[in-house]
Order: C-alpha cells, then sequence, then structure tokens
C-alpha cells in the first residue's frame, strides 16, 4: 500500500485477534447470547421458524435503521428523528396508492418514496442552510408528518395492501421469508456504496472531517440536504414493506421504529459523532433489539416489565459501547 | 460604560428572536383571546404555562453545560404515580410525599448526571434508555392512571396567596430568583466553560466531573417544582401525564436561542421559549384549529420559530 490511502483504509486492515474482540464480533456474540438466553427460558427459541420470523420482525428496523446511518454518518450531530412519522405515513400512503390492486404497485413504489424524500429534504435543508440542530428540526418535522397523516386520512386510513405485496410480507421460499432475502439483498448493496463508491467515500469524508471535505471541492451543505432526504425516502420505503406485512394500514404504526433505529447503531458500533462505523453494525444492533423484545414479550410479561428490562439494558449497552472515560 | 446603551449587542444577543416572537404572540393571543388581560384568564394562562416553564428552565440548564435531558417528562411521571400512590389526607402527610417527591427528582437526575459524567457515553442516548427505565417503573406501580390526590392539595395550588397574586406565581418568583443568585455565582460561570469546551475548562482548573452532576442536580430541583404542579393541576398518578414535557422543553430552550452544543445562551432564553410554546399552544386551541390540524400546526409553528431564532446567526455573519 502506498502513502496515499486515507486511514480510513488502512484501518481496514485486521488481524484475526483484533477482528475477534471488534465490536461487529462482539455484537455478533450478544445475538448468539440471546437466542441461547431465549432457548433456556422457552424451549423451542431456537428453531429455525423461530429464528426467521424474529429477523423477519427486525426487516423493518433494519430498513429504517439504514437511512438513520446515513444520516448519522454524515456527521455534524446529525440525527433523524423523523424517520418513526414518515415510516408511519409511509404505511398510510402506500395502502392510500395501492388501494389493494396488484397494478398500483409501481405507483406506490414511485410516490411513496418521493413523498418521505420530500419531508427529509425540507428538513435538510432547514439544517444545513438555517442551522438548526438536526435533532430539533426533525423533531419538528415529526410532528408536521404526523399531522400530515392525520390531516389526509381524517383519522381513518384507507386501503390495504394488495396481494402480490402481502405475498412478499409474509411468503417464504424454503422457509425463509422474503422480506429477509430482500434486506439481504439491500445489506449487499448499501455495503458496497459505502465501501466501494465514490458516494460513500464522501459520506464517510464528509462525517469525519467536514472542513477537510469542504476544502477539497465537496459542497459539504448540498451533500447534507441530500442524506436527510435519502433517508426520508428509505423511511417511507420501509412503510411500504411493513404494510406488506400488516395488511393493512394503521396510523402511528412506525412511532416505535424512531429511537431504536438510533440505539441500534449505537450498539452497531457506529459512531454517533459521525464518520466512523457501517450498516452490518446497525444491523446486528436491530437483530439485538428485535430479538431481546421477542424474549420479553415470549415471556408474556406486562408492558412495564418489558419497558423496565429494555431500558436497564439499552443502558448497560449504551455504557458498554459508547462510554469513553474521560480524564476527569 | 454599563449605562450606555449598546445596540449590537443587543439585537445580536441569542435571546433577541425569541423576545420578539413572544411580543408577536402576546399580541396575537390578546386578539384571539378577548379576555387575555384579565386576571382570570392571566391566571388559569399561568396554571397551565407554569410546568412548561420550570421543565424549560431544567432543561435549559442541561443544554448549557452541553448535555441534553429526555428522561426529563418520564421522572415527571414518575413523581406523580409516587405522590398520587402515598398522598395522604392530612397536611403532614402532604409535606412528606412532596419532599420525598422532590428528593426521587433529585435522585433520578444525579443517577443521569453520574452516568454522563463517570462512563461518558453520549448524554441523547443515556437519558434516552433512562427515560424508558423510569416510564417502566411508573408503569409497573400504576398501568392505569389513578391514585389519590386530596382536593385540597389542588385547591391549594389553584389559590390566590393574597387577591391578585396567585400560588403559582409564588412558584415562578421563587424560581426566577433562586436563578438570579445562581446566575451570580462562579459555578455558574463553570456551567458556561464546560458546556463551551469542556477540555479547556478540565485544563483550566474546572472539576468538570463535579459541574456536570451539580447542573443535573440543579435541573432535578425546577423538574420536582414542575412535578408538583402537574400533579396538582391533574389530581391524578398517570405514567404518561410528562412525556410530552421532554421534547416541548428542548424545543424550548431553542427556540429561546440556547446552543444545542453547549455553553452559548442566557437561562432566560428557555423561559421565553417555554411561555412562546405555551401561549402558541393556546392560539391553535382559540383559533378554533380542528384538532386534525393541531399536531401539524405545531410543528409548523416549532419549524418557523427556529428558523427565526436563527436571525442573529446571520446578522453576525454578514456584519463580521
Amino acid at each position: 500500500m502506498n502513502n496515499n490511502n486515507s486511514p480510513v483504509l488502512i484501518s481496514d486492515k485486521i488481524t484475526p485477534k483484533e477482528f475477534l474482540f471488534s465490536k461487529l464480533a462482539i455484537s455478533f456474540y450478544a445475538i448468539i447470547l440471546l437466542f441461547v438466553l431465549g432457548e433456556v427460558i422457552l424451549p423451542g427459541f431456537i428453531s429455525f421458524s423461530h429464528v426467521m420470523s424474529v429477523f423477519r420482525l427486525s426487516v423493518f428496523l433494519g430498513i429504517v435503521a439504514l437511512g438513520q446511518t446515513l444520516v448519522v454518518l454524515s456527521g455534524n450531530e446529525g440525527i433523524d428523528l423523523s424517520v418513526g412519522s414518515i415510516l408511519s405515513i409511509g404505511v398510510v400512503l402506500s395502502a392510500f396508492f395501492l388501494n389493494g390492486q396488484n397494478i398500483n404497485i409501481p405507483k406506490a413504489l414511485l410516490f411513496t418514496p418521493t413523498v418521505g424524500l420530500a419531508f427529509g429534504l425540507i428538513s435538510g435543508l432547514a439544517i444545513s442552510y438555517i442551522d438548526i440542530p438536526p435533532i430539533i428540526m426533525t423533531l419538528a418535522m415529526a410532528s408536521v408528518v404526523e399531522g400530515t397523516s392525520l390531516i389526509i386520512t381524517k383519522g381513518f386510513p384507507t386501503g390495504n395492501a394488495p396481494p402480490l405485496l402481502e405475498t412478499i410480507g409474509n411468503g417464504k421460499i424454503f422457509n425463509i421469508p422474503y422480506l429477509i432475502l430482500l434486506w439481504i439483498l439491500l445489506i449487499i448493496i448499501a455495503s458496497f456504496i459505502l465501501k466501494k463508491t465514490k458516494w460513500g467515500n464522501l459520506l464517510y469524508g464528509v462525517g469525519s472531517n467536514s472542513l477537510t471535505a469542504e476544502l477539497s471541492g465537496v459542497r459539504v451543505k448540498r451533500f447534507r440536504v441530500f442524506v436527510y432526504g435519502i433517508c426520508g425516502a428509505i423511511a417511507a420505503l420501509a412503510g411500504l414493506f411493513l404494510l406488506s406485512y400488516t395488511g393493512t394500514p394503521y396510523l402511528n404504526l412506525g412511532v416505535t421504529y424512531t429511537m431504536p433505529s438510533i440505539a441500534s447503531l449505537a450498539i452497531g458500533g457506529i459512531s454517533l459523532a459521525g464518520g466512523n462505523g457501517n450498516y452490518i453494525g446497525a444491523v446486528t444492533g436491530c437483530i439485538i433489539l428485535t430479538t431481546l423484545n421477542s424474549i420479553l414479550v415470549a415471556l408474556r410479561t406486562t408492558e412495564a416489565v418489558r419497558q423496565i428490562t429494555l431500558g436497564l439494558l439499552l443502558l448497560i449497552l449504551v455504557i458498554a459501547y459508547t462510554g469513553r472515560r474521560k480524564r476527569w | 460604560m454599563k449605562n450606555r446603551l449598546n445596540w449590537k449587542s443587543i439585537y445580536q444577543n441569542p435571546s433577541f428572536p425569541s423576545f420578539l416572537i413572544l411580543i408577536a404572540i402576546i399580541f396575537l393571543n390578546a386578539f384571539l383571546q378577548h379576555n387575555f388581560f384579565t386576571y382570570r384568564a392571566f391566571k388559569s394562562n399561568l396554571l397551565t404555562f407554569t410546568p412548561l416553564i420550570l421543565t424549560s428552565i431544567a432543561q435549559g440548564l442541561v443544554i448549557l453545560v452541553g448535555c441534553v435531558d429526555l428522561s426529563l417528562g418520564a421522572t415527571i411521571s414518575l413523581i406523580t404515580v409516587l405522590m398520587a400512590s402515598l398522598m395522604g389526607d392530612s397536611l403532614l402527610s402532604m409535606v412528606i410525599v412532596v419532599f420525598i417527591g422532590s428528593g426521587l427528582a433529585l435522585l433520578m437526575s444525579f443517577i443521569n448526571g453520574f452516568i454522563i459524567s463517570y462512563f461518558g457515553p453520549p448524554p441523547l442516548l443515556t437519558t434516552y434508555a433512562t427515560s424508558v427505565l423510569w416510564f417502566g417503573i411508573a408503569l409497573f406501580f400504576m398501568p392505569t392512571p389513578g391514585g389519590y390526590i386530596p382536593s385540597h392539595f389542588s385547591k391549594m395550588y389553584r389559590s390566590d396567596l393574597f387577591p391578585g397574586f396567585p400560588v403559582v406565581l409564588l412558584f415562578l418568583i421563587g424560581a426566577f430568583c433562586f436563578l438570579f443568585f445562581m446566575s451570580k455565582t462562579r459555578f455558574f460561570k463553570h456551567i458556561y466553560a464546560v458546556g463551551g469546551n469542556e477540555e479547556a475548562a478540565y485544563a483550566n482548573g474546572v472539576n468538570v466531573f463535579l459541574t456536570k452532576i451539580k447542573v443535573f442536580l440543579l435541573s432535578g430541583i425546577f423538574i420536582a417544582l414542575a412535578a408538583i404542579c402537574v400533579v396538582a393541576q391533574t389530581a391524578t398518578g398517570d405514567a404518561r401525564s410528562g412525556l410530552s414535557f421532554s421534547l416541548n422543553s428542548v424545543a424550548a430552550s431553542i427556540i429561546g436561542g440556547l446552543s444545542f452544543s453547549g455553553g452559548r445562551g442566557s437561562i432566560i432564553g428557555p423561559i421565553m421559549g417555554g411561555l412562546i410554546l405555551g401561549l402558541l399552544i393556546n392560539v391553535l386551541y382559540f383559533a378554533n384549529i380542528t384538532s386534525f390540524y393541531q399536531e401539524f400546526m405545531k410543528g409548523i409553528i416549532i419549524i418557523f420559530s427556529l428558523a427565526v431564532g436563527a436571525i442573529p446567526k446571520f446578522l453576525k455573519a454578514r456584519s463580521l
């Protein structure tokens, strides 16, 4: 290797020993541990079909987390708290566009992400050009998006998923749900884009040092606007897939996805300061959170006990994974 | 020097736009709520806004030191649950329960502050995790809203200390005086130092660890006050009663001109921000906007206020 390579590329070469103790590997151990724990508590937890159903539930969080990953990677305190609301409106809109007809699928595939894109672009514009902190801008945006879905549905969403989409959402091939195959495809594409394309390199560059990127001729502000737009589009698309699973739309289906999408990033070793981490990490984070939740549901715990366990575990994970002991 | 009016420093003050918005919104309220300037309306508005203003102060302090507290709402919920399950009819039990509730608020703020300053995880995620935890505990003790708050406790809160002076005003004036005296202390300067640049503050001999914990404890006092207001007003314990405060208080602080990265802005900002948000929600109520549009309008208004709040930055950038 010559000296021209960026530090990011050099650090890609790690020894097997380093790999065994990397954050990614630890996340894998955590997943295995959780499944073993599930099996101990509930025999049959580790059976192939159940593992698949847990993975299938992680898909929606996983898709949302991809958008969140891009935003967080782009740095500058980047975070998108409107993903849950955009996911919700994605469900409602795609049901409206589809109206139970297979022939409407291209229309929904085109328009649903476009609406998400629009919401994301508005957030991005305000964040980049008016310097509103991302966390508060996207939060206000969440209000706007939720309000919009209330206004367009008047409280009662109409339409439903067509047969073809329901097959995608609930069907299996060789006992593997289609959704998981789709997710694997998405993981491969996303990893390729992040690692191998110019755009991916730009994203890491902007995230780790926006001044350097700016001086090298990247239009950082415009770039960030598009990252937020893409995040919105992905979240809306996740809504389409969530509809394929539920069949009929409900209001605010996505609100519970917002904070887990950020927590999964933290668990997966993506630095919330930006510029560091990859999508695989977020994927493991999503699976960890979903597995944990399904263990708690399977135990027939009350909502309260589930929240307490989740809160405690999140706290421990956050401290263990993102804690940096300072000098004081 | 002190007496000379410095216009530039006024209009470039981070809190200046929020002051303008506040005046505009007061006019709008006066226009829509025809009895806005009567004592009755003043008092009922005050009763509604006080918890929001107090939580905004609490959040503002935490933001000034460079952190954020998303668990503030869940803390309030948990205290309402605790107070509604313990309170009896006698004056003594009321006093004791109020003290226990305040102690709990301080304890929970201390836990947040300790974890953040000792282990160093991002405050956003940490307080999100603790908010899930507090919410779970509140739900565990009270799955559905309930409990008992003696009616004279609520009446006391709604009553006038003497004609023309409601009890709530005492809460606010107490809070303002306390803040005013705090702002003269060395500790308050340390808050800005740590919020602006931790490393530099440390290098200059500021105890960063203790400063952060103290700020969280200080915010705990205001959270406790807000929780007492909420419990007196709703007269029930409810695990969900406080949840909206977390985000509203963050919005109020940012509208009030605080910088999210900490160390910049005045503590007056969140107070004005809280007032603005409260009055805005009032406007939505009095303008007869159907409930379908309220959530939407709230978001739009917050975005608009934030955009106006960014004006001093532009003015500063242009004058450089």
